[in-house]
């Protein structure tokens, strides 16, 4: 019976859009993906937020409802007063219609008869009152009210009939005190709707937070044991729900830790068992050698095949061990700055092709490392082994600054002449007992296949990378290069205090 | 006289070995499987050299370098598991002189015990008497005395310390002293000069922790101070 009827139309089409929008999204959004910790988030803040809606809502309408009822009541009583006036009025001077619209006072009034109307004032007339309301009083002749709309606003139109002369009265009695309240009830329920959503927003977090904190201890606890951390554990609870979780946890840890601690030791053990054998191996092999003249030709090809298999073990054991190192976590670098260029002649100097040509690229003179002497120079040797062994015996070593301005790394490039890295190799030449050359052309390697391995751990351990690639300046051949982090200048005469 | 060496070893096989690459070095070896053994052996006829494996049953190979260290100067080897541990410092904190790793090569070894037999006869340097405050060194006696007092160095710590003397003030590197001392090279052990320097200062100087004699030179090395 109200104007409101065709606005809660348009709102209800607008409700209708924004559902339907919500649903594209909702049906595009895999819930797998959006994770636990924003499903959390927003189910709190659309819950938080649709209670906080419909209470809203709830006591606007009913408040709105209340004020429309009260200002109505009031107006009918008035109405009612008014309507006796004039029909008192009327009943003296049944033709003064206008005489009894001054008699009844106050509000913008209208007194309608069969024969005429007459009205407080020119801004209000028969027009004004709703026709089904003049329907209802002046035919019906029974008192009724409405909520219409009158000039800029809504009125409540009271229709009394009147007793004598089957005249009616119609009584206007204006809404915008009702609505200006109306209106600062709507702001402050809009304001106490935000404060509820952001409290909700805050809940939210700190609820979803709360229930994902769990899981991201187990995920960064995983991630640790995934670094080789492998005591990470995670902390005991009293929360029956996580309780399970950690305990199968800690288990998996456990297990896993007392694992790779059986296979570290088992490695560390063979190649120390070995050591003993090989040290008499060693010794006896020497004595034989130095009377290698007096053996007759046969004995001295066989004593020739045994010393170099007992060379060749004897480093396969060295580097057993020093990789079950590694596996054990137990490697000490023994750091001194090293001048770069001199370590890398040295190390050269020292390897299996000691002739092997070492140049300068760009500035490198003054470029100092904090390394393992002994232990870098092996990662040097070992490329040039691999390059002897593969790489066609002519290796070629070039010391040369990184990338960057200044530079924060030095490269050591080992090039050789070889058949290069057939695609997909140069990863898979790190591993350990990587033999290489799928196609076999490497059959005839004496290296035990650790040299690479060795290398990687070594420099990796240094703060730095190594990486293999086949060369791009136009020869046929691989490339190995070593990048390693160097210190400031300055800083050459600290950390060596030992 | 011939050079006699000690080999203390408790695994025979080994011991053999390394006795038989020994002698065709031209040495003569006497072995011994336990410290004690090795003590008892040594009293009897002093080495020129003992090489001792730090894994022995019984007395560990420290204690005998200590226990030898007590009455004796002989350079002296130790055999280690593992060159980045722990054990290479306390052997040469025990009194060791040099050190290798299992498994070495005899002829590493022999290497090793030619460099300490050289270092054992330090030659003149052309001085007869070196003087720095109160330390006072014979190089051909062999003798140093710290105010007045005479003072016992291995024979390897004297030759450091003549080497030092050779240009007071001078600085030397640690790849320098390897080179002239224990005749390494690039790739020598810097922990065999810095452990030999902390034993010599123990002994040179009145407050081993602000020494006055022997002063580290930061990233560079070591000076004999004026």
């Amino acid at each position: 019976m109200t104007s409101l009827d065709p606005v809660r139309g348009a709102s209800r089409r607008r409700i209708g859009t924004i559902a339907r929008a919500v649903r594209r999204v909702a049906a595009r959004v895999d819930p797998r993906r959006v994770g636990v910790r924003n499903r959390i988030l927003v189910t709190f803040l659309g819950g938080s937020f649709v209670l906080g809606l419909v209470a809203t809502l709830t006591t606007y309408g009913v408040t709105r409802t209340r004020l429309v009822e009260q200002q109505e009541e009031v107006a009918v009583e008035r109405a009612v007063l008014a309507a006796r006036r004039a029909g008192a009025e009327l009943a003296v001077s049944p033709s003064d219609l206008a005489g009894a619209v001054a008699r009844a006072g106050g509000a913008p009034r209208v007194v309608v008869a069969p024969w005429s109307t007459a009205s407080s004032s020119g801004l209000v007339g028969t027009d004004d009152v709703p026709a089904a309301l003049l329907e209802r009083v002046h035919v019906g002749r029974v008192a009724a009210s409405m909520v219409a709309p009158f000039g800029e606003g809504q009125a409540v139109v009271v229709g009394v009939p009147l007793a004598t002369s089957g005249a009616s009265y119609f009584e206007f009695s204006s809404l915008d005190g009702v609505n200006s309240s109306l209106d600062s009830l709507r702001t402050s329920l809009a304001f106490s709707l935000a404060i509820t959503a952001a409290v909700g927003a805050i809940l939210a977090m700190s609820a979803s937070r709360g229930a994902v904190r769990p899981l991201s201890n187990a995920a960064q606890a995983a991630r640790a044991i995934a670094d080789g951390r492998l005591d990470t554990r995670l902390e005991a609870t009293d929360d029956p729900d996580l309780r399970a979780l950690t305990s199968a946890f800690n288990d998996m840890a456990r297990s896993l830790q007392d694992r790779v601690d059986r296979d570290v030791r088992f490695a560390s053990n063979v190649s120390h068992e070995l050591r003993s054998p090989l040290m008499t191996l060693a010794a006896s092999v020497e004595v034989m050698q130095s009377r290698r003249d007096e053996l007759p030709e046969r004995s001295r090809a066989a004593l020739d095949l045994l010393a170099g298999d007992v060379d060749r073990f004897r480093r396969l054991v060295e580097d057993l061990l020093e990789i079950s190192r590694y596996d054990a976590g137990a490697v000490r670098l023994l750091r001194e700055p090293l001048l770069l260029t001199e370590f890398v002649r040295q190390a050269v100097a020292a390897s299996s092709l000691p002739a092997t040509p070492v140049a300068e690229s760009g500035d490198v003179a003054s470029m100092v490392v904090h390394g393992d002497r002994r232990r870098l120079a092996r990662v040097v040797a070992n490329l040039i082994d691999n390059a002897r062994v593969h790489g066609g015996g002519r290796p070629a070593v070039t010391v040369q600054p990184a990338d960057g301005e200044p530079p924060t790394h030095a490269q050591i490039v080992v090039t050789d002449e070889g058949d290069g890295l057939i695609e997909g190799e140069a990863a898979g030449i790190f591993e350990r007992f990587s033999r290489g050359g799928t196609a076999g052309r490497r059959a005839k390697q004496d290296g035990a296949g650790l040299g690479l391995a060795l290398a990687l751990e070594h420099v990796a351990l240094h703060g730095g990378r190594i990486w293999a690639a086949n060369r791009t300046d136009g020869i046929r051949g691989a490339r190995f290069v070593v990048e390693l982090p160097i210190e400031v200048r300055s800083a050459a005469y600290h950390g060596d205090e030992r | 006289m011939a050079i006699r060496i000690l080999t203390v070893e408790d695994d025979e096989r080994i011991r053999t070995s390394v006795r038989l690459a020994l002698e065709d070095e031209g040495w003569e070896v006497d072995e011994a499987p336990t410290g004690e053994e090795a003590l008892a052996a040594f009293r009897r006829a002093p080495a020129d050299v003992v090489l001792v494996d730090i894994m022995l049953p019984g007395m560990s190979g420290f204690d005998l370098c200590r226990n030898l260290r007590r009455f004796s100067d002989v350079p002296i080897v130790v055999v280690t598991a593992r060159s980045d541990t722990h054990d290479v410092v306390a052997g040469l904190e025990a009194g060791a002189d040099d050190y290798l790793t299992k498994p070495f090569a005899p002829k590493e070894l022999s290497a090793r015990i030619r460099a300490l037999l050289r270092r054992a006869r330090p030659s003149a340097g052309g001085h007869s008497l070196l003087v720095f405050g109160d330390l006072e060194i014979v190089p051909d006696e062999g003798r140093v005395t710290l105010a007045g007092r005479e003072l016992s160095l291995t024979k390897t710590e004297f030759r450091l310390l003549c080497e030092l003397a050779q240009d007071p003030g001078g600085v030397f590197s640690r790849e320098v002293l390897l080179d002239r001392v224990w005749g390494y090279g690039y790739f020598g052990d810097g922990r065999l000069v810095d452990v030999h320097v902390r034993r010599l200062r123990t002994k040179v100087e009145v407050d081993p922790a602000h020494p006055r004699h022997i002063v580290t030179v930061r990233g560079l090395g070591y000076r004999l101070q004026p």
